[in-house]
């Protein structure tokens, strides 16, 4: 195949490593739950060390309207179509997961200024496919598909979107839900013909808020779910019990030959860990376990909540954040069965070990966090979600959320955090606003998947 | 039939809404910038303070016991049944959050699905 003739991506993980230096990254902001009657918006930020505005939000894409919350976004294609020729990485689809709305933005005609595209409207979607509460965004091939966390009425299960390369709908990608119980992130890895998804809760649980006892009450999810991809069913169920209470980020390692994937708990701040073995039969393991820290003042012990995490290009390291206790980590996986803590830094959370950054007040802790192709640079942002923000850091209201970048180290492990960036979204034009998942024109660790 | 809605921190301004009509709807149609998310009263984004007065809101599902009791309504779902008084906004959302860790629920405080009755455990 003539490779000057391909289409996004990378030809492999070993490739998008030496792919150039990321010069801007892209991350939405939120006004919805903060009082500020404004649209969510994507910001672009300038993350090019030589330019006068490095470190700096240099253009703010509004959405139509207010109340979106947007959250996590996707790219319309990948590296799984490196070699489709038809394709390329130039939109970016921006779901609201209040509003149901998906927002498709094109990121390539000016890559500094953004500008959308089409809307997917909520009520369209909802009256075709019975579904709400868009989630995560995967391209495979030149189709598009979004776990949805809910159904039209924010009950759970939900299920999962289907789009084509033209953002419309085609339908539900599920050929059936099996009896999972909770939808949330999902990863899947072609070779072994395998997705893995995790649990949430339904919209109507998770959205109002974060209330401890609907845990006990199973309103929350506690199981991964293994699919037969082709097939487009669930074959297998493991139940994690106490050991991965809200299950959350699902990451395959990026070698698309690896059976090993990742998955963070994040009530019990657990890292499992599935790989297939010589029988061809899945297993997990509980690898990290972080435990709950005292607080002078509470009842209860506070746990890590680790909302998020992810494996570097190389599959070397994986990242976790607690978001409430205020560290972020990397871990050497290099024996996924026995990760090595390598790193560690503090910002924000709740324990008091770094209320400031850079000279700026940390409103909330380590939640999302993007990572360059080249394992070097850790983009990591402050809120979660409007409503769990407002109950654990009410102050993120006034002080808005913050961008730290961490310097890494890919070859000996470490990290640090950078004291030439930090983006302040308290400063703000029309007021604090917080900023949450980041990811760069180029790919970047948590969208590329290979065939 | 109308009813007449005054929203206490905005000067006590008044308004008269459509009785069958959710008060989003109208208050939003007469110029009143009220947050929402969901529209159909699962988020608590629309959340405000009824200070006085009846509402309908039996198709919410945002809320816990707790919040109800705090005198909570969800704006997207909620018609008035008699004349009302309102606190709107984030200003109005003092009690609406709470750290779950600090401050745990009791068992008849949870949403109405899951709540035991006020006494029994
Ligand atoms: S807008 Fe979501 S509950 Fe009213």
């Amino acid at each position: 195949m003539d490779k000057s003739c391909c289409g996004p991506g990378y030809a492999s993980p070993t490739e998008a490593i030496k792919a150039p230096r990321e010069n801007l990254l892209y991350t939405i902001a939120i006004y919805t739950g903060t009082g500020i009657q404004k649209p969510d918006y994507l910001a672009t930020v300038d993350v090019d060390p030589n330019s006068p505005n490095y470190s700096k939000v240099i253009h703010r894409l509004e959405m139509p309207g207010i109340g979106d919350e947007l959250h996590h976004m996707g790219w319309n294609a990948c590296s799984s179509c490196h070699d489709d020729a038809n394709m390329a990485r130039k939109y970016l689809l921006l779901p609201g997961v209040r509003s149901n709305n998906i927002h498709i933005v094109d990121t390539a005609t000016n890559p500094s200024a953004p500008k959308l595209h089409k809307i997917i409207s909520g009520a369209d979607i909802k009256s075709k496919t019975n579904l709400s509460g868009p989630h995560t965004v995967h391209c495979l091939g030149s189709e598009i598909i979004v776990s949805m966390l809910g159904d039209a009425k924010g009950e759970a299960p939900g299920g999962y979107l289907h789009l084509n390369k033209d953002f419309e709908i085609v339908g539900r990608w599920e050929n059936s839900m099996g009896s999972i119980p909770f939808s949330y992130d999902f990863w899947y890895q072609p070779r072994h013909n395998i997705m893995v998804s995790s649990e949430w809760a339904a919209p109507n649980t998770f959205m109002p808020g974060f209330d401890l006892e609907e845990v006990g009450h199973l309103k929350y999810g506690r199981q991964l779910h293994f699919w037969d991809f082709e097939k487009r069913e669930p074959i297998e169920t493991f139940y994690l019990g106490e050991d991965g209470l809200v299950p959350l980020e699902v990451k395959f390692h990026h070698n698309p030959d690896s059976s090993h994937g990742f998955c963070g708990a994040a009530l019990s701040a657990n890292v499992i860990h599935w790989w297939k073995d010589d029988q061809g039969k899945w297993n997990w393991e509980k690898i990290i376990d972080v435990e709950n820290e005292p607080h002078p003042d509470w009842p209860i012990p506070i746990p890590g909540v680790m909302s998020a995490i992810l494996v570097s290009m190389d599959d070397k390291y994986l990242y976790l954040n607690n978001w409430l206790h205020g560290d972020m980590r990397q871990y050497d996986i290099s024996d996924p069965h026995k990760p090595v803590l390598t790193g560690q830094v503090w910002m924000g959370g709740l324990l008091g070990k770094a209320p400031e950054v850079n000279g700026v007040k940390m409103a909330g802790g380590p939640q999302m966090f993007q990572l360059s192709l080249d394992g070097k640079r850790l983009y990591v942002t402050t809120s979660l979600f409007s409503t769990w923000d407002n109950q654990f850091y009410p102050e993120i209201r006034e002080n808005g959320g913050v961008m730290v970048m961490i310097d890494c180290d890919p070859e000996n492990g470490g990290m640090s955090i950078n004291s030439d960036f930090i983006v302040n979204f308290g400063n703000e034009p029309n007021g604090p606003s917080r900023c949450h998942e980041a990811r760069y024109p180029g790919g970047d660790c948590t969208s590329d998947i290979w065939l | 039939m109308t009813h007449t809605v005054k929203i206490e921190n905005r000067d006590n301004s008044l308004y008269e809404v459509d009785a069958k009509r959710s008060l989003l709807e109208s208050l939003r149609e007469q110029g009143v910038d009220l947050p929402y998310g969901c529209k159909y009263g699962g988020c608590i984004t629309c959340a405000a303070k009824l200070t006085s007065g009846k509402v309908d809101q039996r198709r919410q599902v945002a809320l816990n016991n707790r919040q109800l009791n705090e005198g909570y309504i969800i704006l997207c779902v909620a018609r008035p049944k008699t004349d009302i008084s309102l606190k709107i906004g984030v200003e109005s959302h003092d009690k609406l959050y709470r750290n779950p860790f600090l401050d745990p629920l009791k068992p008849h405080e949870l949403k109405a699905d899951i709540a035991t009755s006020k006494g029994e455990n």
